[in-house]
């Protein structure tokens, strides 16, 4: 797109100059370019781009939003226009209004740091690459064998009535990698990740090690065809940081949107149980858990120079040392529910998304314990590496887990597989199960948080560490 | 809110297609002017419309795959694109299974598209929320969305196919909360004139009242009233997990190798009809076939899956017209339009069929975790009830439930008559899975635990 500064800021002042308390224009463009090998063969090669503008005002005290991608001069001007008929009809079913709490203006830019431009990375070189690792995860019961490379580049620019003017290039790498077991007159096995992403160049995909991964997850799904019907007791468990990630997400993460307060996801993403009177006061884990909102994690996919409110990044606690104490804000829900702006969390997937309250880089923080110390603490218990199917309620507290593999440990050592674990629980029970958090935090990266209507899929980073949960229920079904 | 029209899509397709660098190539537009009142609290909080064109072109170089995607229409930018896309075929590998681009056959005219809904403004959308907001009691309060929206797809490929279909949609939905519960309702059409702000505030409000002093039910087995979303969510599990030709091909599908056997009850009979315009189908797919209605279980009986081209070859079989939109959906043939066999119950009926058993309105963020079996777990919302002696008795905490499809279409004991609805991801364009579904009465349903209450 061929806006500038100029024309942004010219859109913004003739919406300041009919009225609007609030304007800002935002233009997006996205390139996106990925590789996928089915059993050794050229699955799809794919490359993708779009760009446009989103156009946002606050008139007679409410949101008007409109965007387009078509770029001559009169469909950006009629943007102006169809916020403003979207402003003025909301303003006619109006019992509140909105409110943004202050932030002081912006102006700067904002770049991913690369190693290696992964668009710049020949695609015979990917191809290559990704044979290598297919061949790898080949096996006598492997039958179908997936693998991916991909690479993202989002440009944004933002202009507000406010005097904030920002730009931003992120860079993100990502890969993914899926092994399916069969064995006649058993439940296939499938072990698999799709969200091996991070705000990084090439060098985050080299860093995956997808050869090792490819054995490694061969090697777990075989096993589990194999591999005897868990006991259907209370039991230790013991999460690896990829599973712990998905946990946090769903049921730290999203609880805490400030939005869901007010009702905003009430008919769709639904509500929280975490209330603002219960802020400093809750219960949501043991005294080992505490989870922090940072848009600052180098590499996270959560990370940015300023929120699509020009709210610049920033780190604040959720929970702290197992007492719910934080949320994630935009500049409309702090404001409307009294709070200071500690984090910026208002984000659009792109141009023609209105930019709702979404996670940044929420993770468990780590613990001081080594890994292998954490694990002699297990007499009996069960290492779950990475989650299946899950399914949450809409105060994100009643939740269900299944698991891709689940390894047995005794006496601290792994010995085995076991298959058919489930979970379910409800959030602050589960987390107050905890008794230790290791010292191995590591970064994962989600590709697509589905929230908002219409629908946005949002970038999102989690880092975790292995943790220990005791006397967790699980269901087992074959 | 004008339609761009065919010869706008199509000729810049042909233009760039006519001179493809490529043996063959084939494009994909799809336009989608979305308009998206969200209200809470009585209030109309985001009021957005977006107007987005995709389009997809793929170039094979002797057997090789290269697609691009862009959101320009311009013909200069198509040309590019589709030398883009055949410079990465080059630098791919061939396809051994690759099936050839779609030859030209005969479409069924769309018919799932009205003009006054596309010219509906905003104050006319908030208007639909005015409604709601004013026809619930003084003592809730509503939050939900209206949404209209006109689509445009159009395919051409170098074989000559050149279809066009313009399509539009009508929504509204209402979550009415009061001191203690809530309940939900909700409209879906292609017209906007067949919303009924009025009844679906009603629906809602009534459930609402209703939603009071809730117990929790104990994990267990249970007869149940499935409403039609509730049973929506089920058929999303079974097609996502089994009515695709590539999951039937990887062993995936419940009809892996079952396909002529009886697998659910003889009550349950479920087809794929995008020609029916009350589904919102698109007349054609992706890839320029044209769509078919598809049986896919008859009584019980599995018939088979739909197919794309590509599972269609590998299966020996011929393209239903069902490849979908491969940035959304997974490849191998995607049943979207569904329509399951209703019958002649009442509201009433099924409830009065109920020894003691419980009411679902609709499930909240369900999953598999089992495809095979097209097992669903999720928690209920917005209207869970203990049916007692045939009549709703008490309101109950949100319960999750957890079973296999096929078990439960087994156990149906009766239907009612069929509405449109789509499930929780559907309504929110997690995918598509749009549903001609009715209520349903069955013998089992699992329970296996309770939120809070």
């Amino acid at each position: 797109m061929t806006t500038t500064t100029s024309l942004l800021a010219d859109l913004v002042a003739s919406a300041s100059a009919r009225g609007a308390s609030y304007a800002d224009a935002r233009t997006v463009e996205r390139e996106q370019e990925g590789v996928n090998v089915k059993d050794g063969a050229v699955e799809s090669v794919t490359r993708s781009s779009d760009r446009g503008l989103g156009f946002r005002v606050i008139h007679k005290g409410s949101w008007g939003f409109a965007a387009t991608d078509r770029t001559d001069d009169a469909a950006l001007r009629g943007v102006v226009d169809e916020a403003f008929r979207r402003a003025e009809a909301a303003a006619s079913v109006q019992r509140r209004t909105v409110t943004l709490a202050a932030v002081a203006p912006q102006r700067g830019e904002y770049r991913t740091t690369l190693g290696r431009d992964p668009f710049a990375v020949p695609l015979a070189e990917r191809i290559d690459h990704l044979r290598e690792v297919d061949a790898a995860s080949k096996g006598p019961r492997v039958k179908t064998r997936r693998s991916s490379i991909a690479a993202y580049r989002t440009r944004k620019h933002l202009v507000t009535s406010e005097g904030t003017d920002v730009s931003q290039e992120i860079v993100e790498s990502g890969a993914g990698l899926s092994v399916l077991a069969v064995k006649a007159g058993a439940k296939p096995a499938q072990r698999y990740d799709m969200r091996l992403t991070r705000q990084a160049g090439w060098e985050f995909v080299l860093h995956l090690d997808l050869v090792a991964r490819a054995r490694r997850y061969r090697d777990d799904a075989e096993a589990m065809l194999d591999a005897p019907l868990a006991d259907e007791k209370p039991t230790t468990l013991v999460f690896a940081p990829e599973f712990l990630a998905l946990l946090v997400h769903e049921s730290c993460g999203h609880p805490t949107e400030a939005d869901r307060l007010l009702e905003h996801e009430v008919a769709f993403a639904g509500t929280t149980f975490m209330w603002p009177e219960d802020r400093g006061k809750l219960r949501y884990g043991s005294h080992h858990v505490s989870m922090t909102a940072d848009a600052t994690v180098p590499g996270g996919m959560g990370t940015f120079g300023w929120d699509d409110d020009g709210v610049p990044a920033m780190r604040t606690k959720l929970v702290d040392r197992g007492t719910f104490v934080g949320y994630l804000t935009s500049r409309e829900t702090a404001g409307a529910l009294g709070l200071p702006v500690t984090i910026g969390s208002a984000r659009a997937e792109s141009w023609q998304h209105f930019p709702i309250v979404r996670m940044v880089n929420v993770s468990l923080d780590p613990g001081a314990t080594p890994f292998a110390e954490l694990m002699r603490g297990v007499d009996s218990g069960l290492l779950l590496d990475a989650p299946a199917s899950y399914s949450l309620d809409d105060k994100r507290q009643n939740f269900h887990f299944s698991t891709q593999s689940a390894r047995v440990i005794r006496n601290g050592q792994l010995e085995g597989y076991v298959r058919g674990v489930a979970f379910q629980s409800l959030t602050p029970d589960f987390w107050g199960r905890c008794d230790d958090v290791a010292d191995d935090w590591e970064l994962h990266g989600f590709l697509s948080c589905a929230k908002g209507e219409p629908l946005q899929l949002m970038r999102v980073g989690h880092g975790a560490a292995h943790a220990r949960f005791r006397d967790v229920p699980i269901e087992v079904r074959g | 809110m004008t339609l761009r029209g065919a010869d706008a899509l199509l000729t810049p397709l042909r233009e760039a297609l006519r001179d493809a660098p490529a043996d063959e190539a084939d494009a994909y537009v799809h336009r989608r002017r979305a308009a998206i009142t969200r209200y809470s609290h009585s209030s109309i909080h985001q009021n957005a419309l977006s107007d987005e064109t995709a389009v997809r072109l793929r170039a094979i170089v002797g057997r090789a795959v290269g697609v691009v995607t862009t959101n320009s229409l311009a013909v200069s930018d198509l040309r590019r694109a589709l030398a883009d896309a055949a410079a990465l075929a080059r630098a791919s590998r061939p396809d051994d299974d690759w099936p050839g681009v779609a030859e030209p056959a005969p479409i069924a005219a769309a018919a799932a598209y009205d003009e006054a809904t596309a010219r509906a403004d905003a104050a006319a959308q908030a208007g639909l929320v005015a409604r709601v907001c004013a026809a619930i009691p003084k003592t809730m309060r509503a939050a939900g969305t209206s949404q209209l929206e006109v689509t445009e797809d159009a395919v051409a490929n170098t074989k000559g196919v050149g279809a066009y279909a313009p399509g539009s949609l009508a929504y509204l939905r209402a979550l009415v909360l009061g001191d203690q519960g809530s309940g939900y309702a909700e409209d879906l059409a292609w017209r906007a004139d067949l919303l009924d702000a009025e009844a679906v505030a009603d629906r809602a409000s009534t459930k609402c009242a209703l939603d009071r002093d809730r117990v929790q039910l104990a994990p267990g087995d249970y007869e149940a009233v499935f409403e039609e979303l509730a049973v929506a969510e089920i058929l999303r599990i079974v097609s996502l997990t089994g009515l695709g030709g590539q999951s039937v091909r990887e062993g995936r599908s419940f009809m892996a190798g079952r396909i002529g056997e009886r697998v659910t009850g003889e009550r349950f009979s479920l087809f794929d009809d995008p020609l029916d315009p009350r589904t919102l189908g698109v007349p054609f797919d992706v890839e320029g076939t044209p769509k078919r209605r598809v049986a896919l279980v008859e009584g019980g009986v599995a018939r088979g899956p739909v197919y794309d081209r590509a599972s269609a070859k590998a299966m020996g079989a011929r393209s239903t017209g069902h490849a979908a939109d491969p940035s959304r959906y997974a490849s191998g043939g995607h049943a979207g339009n569904l329509t399951m066999s209703g019958g002649s119950a009442t509201r009433e009926e099924l409830i009065g069929a109920v020894a003691r058993g419980i009411l679902i309105t609709r499930f909240h963020y369900t999953n598999t975790p089992d495809p095979r079996a097209a097992t669903m777990t999720g928690t209920t919302r917005d209207g869970t009830f203990l049916i007692e002696n045939g009549k709703i008795t008490r309101a109950l905490a949100n319960v999750r439930y957890t079973m296999s499809a096929l078990e439960l279409f087994a156990g149906i004991d009766l239907l009612g008559a069929q509405r449109l609805a789509r499930d929780w991801w559907s309504s929110n364009g997690m995918g598509s899975v749009v549903c001609l579904v009715p209520p349903m009465k069955v013998r089992r349903a699992t329970i296996t635990g309770s939120s809070p209450v």
